[in-house]
């Protein structure tokens, strides 16, 4: 069955649609607008944001373009259990955040990024990494997102790819700009909004139209039988460990999830978070089922493009107007992140570079407004410029996921263990990043004693992930001894076997690196930190109450005669 | 008996979406409610 041919739009009608979206949700904007905005609200929404707003907001910002694509994608190469390898695995990330964010907002209260929050615990080394890892990864994220825009743009209608992708840098630029953080999160609620009643629509609709799961059935015996199982090990090693690993990476490295977490009333953080995952994981899953309805019936992607999956099965199967019901939630469900990100990047431009490296805790409230709208200026002026040139983003995106992989055990540990030390946090994550490299790019043969030596500082990257998730729910020794335990096991069955998942291999090996580095270097350390300091150094930019120092932050101890402090939550 | 865990294991997504989106509108329409009567923005 490769008869598909996607639906086709006129120019008129893929331009009305654009302009009633991005033209609603800028007016939408209005509502809220004010002449003159504080730096707090801009970044942070003053961190009175509630549960509802908050919840869509976290939600939407989840889900990105490439979700519900690679969902399908997933459910199409690994049947019954891909959906659920994509999903389920990044909804968890989302609930693995708040025990973590929930410490961030009790040793910096005032916070408006993670960086800050580094600088005030390590100082400006540290603070820079995170600052540079996030930056990169939100342009990469920015220039993703308009590429979608492009690509939905350029094959449902006679439009250029490059139309799709300006109208959608200047339409989200243009509800952004005035009030930063504050619009982001309105917008994302009525995205939201209309995204998962788009998705509750499209998933029965195409069921039934389909014939129902009768004909579904009569097809199970043309999948294989990996693709017949729930519990494929083949979809759990090729899709959902490796996407485990990468958004545990991304949901602590990404400044666009620290941002909600520092802009939650912090009562809600916990309600916000787990509605959040259980709205992430429902949608994903449901529109990765698009991929599995393919498969089950046949639908081979038009031109052997993954991506062309859901548009596809849409059209074949319903009515032009469900077809601008799944244009309308591919633009939302780009436009969300992509607003984000320029929240993110401009956040970052305000508070870590300028408030923290130049004006040095001294800065102008109303210069630090416009430096973050000129960001954002720049930032989409960037994502168009790259997402129409199409380039291949590829090692790029690879290199993001491995420095993000490399920051997660020395920020947690920074904010819970008092002995790590600004060195320790920056070797932990080059060494991290190597180690990396050494793996993804096949820098050195995997086999014999460096496959082995490899295979074992990936389990301990697996030790590592599951142990921090042990600590994030349950305390200390639910997290060591998760960690140890996951670490022996994995130890046992890796070796001679990790090696043939090269992806998986590699991301764990980014944790297992600079966990071990991140002790070792700790523990040579005499110093100990107080964790008060923090709360003193971080403060709101528009009342200044930050305290100032010439001392070097990491060099600032607490004298508590080498007792280790490492506190619970 | 196949075919109704099937539709269940495809249909029980939109479902939960809807429960989820139930709860986000409500909460929402209850912020705004609260925020008007405290006086202060919303978001």
């Amino acid at each position: 069955m490769n008869d598909a041919s996607l639906h086709q739009f006129s120019i008129l009608t893929v331009l009305l649609l654009l302009f009633a979206f991005y033209g609603g949700t800028y007016l939408l904007t209005l509502m809220i607008k004010k002449k003159n905005e504080d730096t707090d609200a801009f970044m942070v929404s003053n961190r009175s944001v509630d549960f509802g707003m908050g919840a869509a907001s976290m939600t939407a910002t989840w889900i990105w373009a490439a979700s519900f694509y690679a969902a399908a994608t997933s459910g199409y190469t690994y049947g019954i259990s891909g959906p659920l390898h994509y999903g389920f695995w990044g909804a968890l990330m989302i609930l693995f955040i708040y025990p973590f964010g929930k410490r961030f907002r009790k040793l910096a209260p005032n916070a408006h990024t993670l960086g800050e929050l580094i600088h005030a615990r390590h100082g400006s080394s540290s603070q820079l990494i995170l600052a540079g890892s996030n930056v990169l990864g939100s342009v990469i994220s920015l220039m993703v997102n308009f590429t979608a825009a492009g690509a939905l743009v350029s094959v449902l209608s006679p439009l250029p790819f490059q139309a799709g992708v300006v109208i959608a840098g200047v339409g989200v630029l243009s509800y952004t700009l005035w009030s930063g953080f504050r619009a982001s999160v309105l917008t994302d609620f009525a995205q939201l909004v209309a995204m998962m009643a788009i998705a509750i629509l499209i998933i029965p609709a195409i069921l039934f139209a389909l014939g129902g799961p009768e004909v579904l059935i009569t097809n199970f015996d043309k999948i294989t039988p990996e693709q017949a199982n729930l519990f494929s090990v083949d979809a759990l090693l090729n899709q959902g460990a490796p996407f485990f690993a990468a958004v545990l990476a991304y949901s602590i490295g990404n400044q666009t999830i620290s941002q909600r977490l520092f802009a939650v009333r912090e009562d809600h953080i916990k309600p916000t978070f787990i509605t959040a995952t259980l709205g992430y994981g429902a949608i994903v899953i449901g529109l990765g089922m698009i991929g599995l309805m393919a498969l089950l019936t046949g639908v081979e992607p038009l031109n052997g493009n993954m991506n062309n999956l859901i548009p596809q099965m849409v059209s074949l199967y319903l009515p032009a107007g469900f077809i601008m019901l799944f244009f309308i939630l591919v633009i939302g469900s780009l436009s969300s992140p992509a607003d984000a990100d320029l929240c993110a990047l401009s956040a970052i431009a305000m508070a870590d570079i300028y408030g923290k490296n130049i004006a040095k805790d001294k800065p102008d409230p109303r210069k630090m407004l416009l430096i973050g709208r000129l960001t954002m200026v720049a930032a989409t002026a960037i994502g168009v410029m790259l997402a129409s040139l199409s380039l291949d983003i590829l090692v790029m995106l690879v290199f993001v996921g491995a420095l993000w992989g490399a920051i997660v055990f020395p920020v947690i540990a920074s904010c819970f263990w008092s002995r790590v030390t600004d060195k320790a946090f920056t070797w932990a994550v080059i060494a991290g990043l190597v180690m990396f490299c050494i793996v993804r790019f096949s820098l050195l043969p995997m086999t014999g004693v460096v496959g082995i030596v490899f295979e074992l500082l990936a389990s301990v990257g697996g030790g590592v992930v599951i142990g921090l998730m042990a600590f994030g729910f349950f305390g200390r020794v639910a997290g060591l001894s998760a960690g140890v335990l996951v670490t022996l096991v994995l130890g046992y069955y890796s070796v001679d076997a990790l090696r043939d998942y090269q992806v998986l291999m590699a991301s764990l090996t980014a944790y297992g690196a600079s966990t071990l580095v991140c002790i070792a270097l700790s523990l040579m350390s005499d110093s100990r930190f107080d964790f008060t300091l923090i709360r003193k150094r971080v403060g709101d930019y528009d009342s200044t109450e930050i305290t100032s120092t010439n001392t070097p932050v990491s060099n600032q101890v607490m004298p508590n005669n080498g007792k280790v402090i490492l506190e619970s939550q | 008996m196949e075919t109704l865990i099937l539709a269940t294991y495809i249909l029980v997504w939109p479902v939960i979406s809807l429960a989820v989106l139930s709860v986000i509108v409500f909460a929402t329409l209850r912020d705004f409610r609260c925020a008007r009567r405290e006086g202060r923005d919303v978001v």
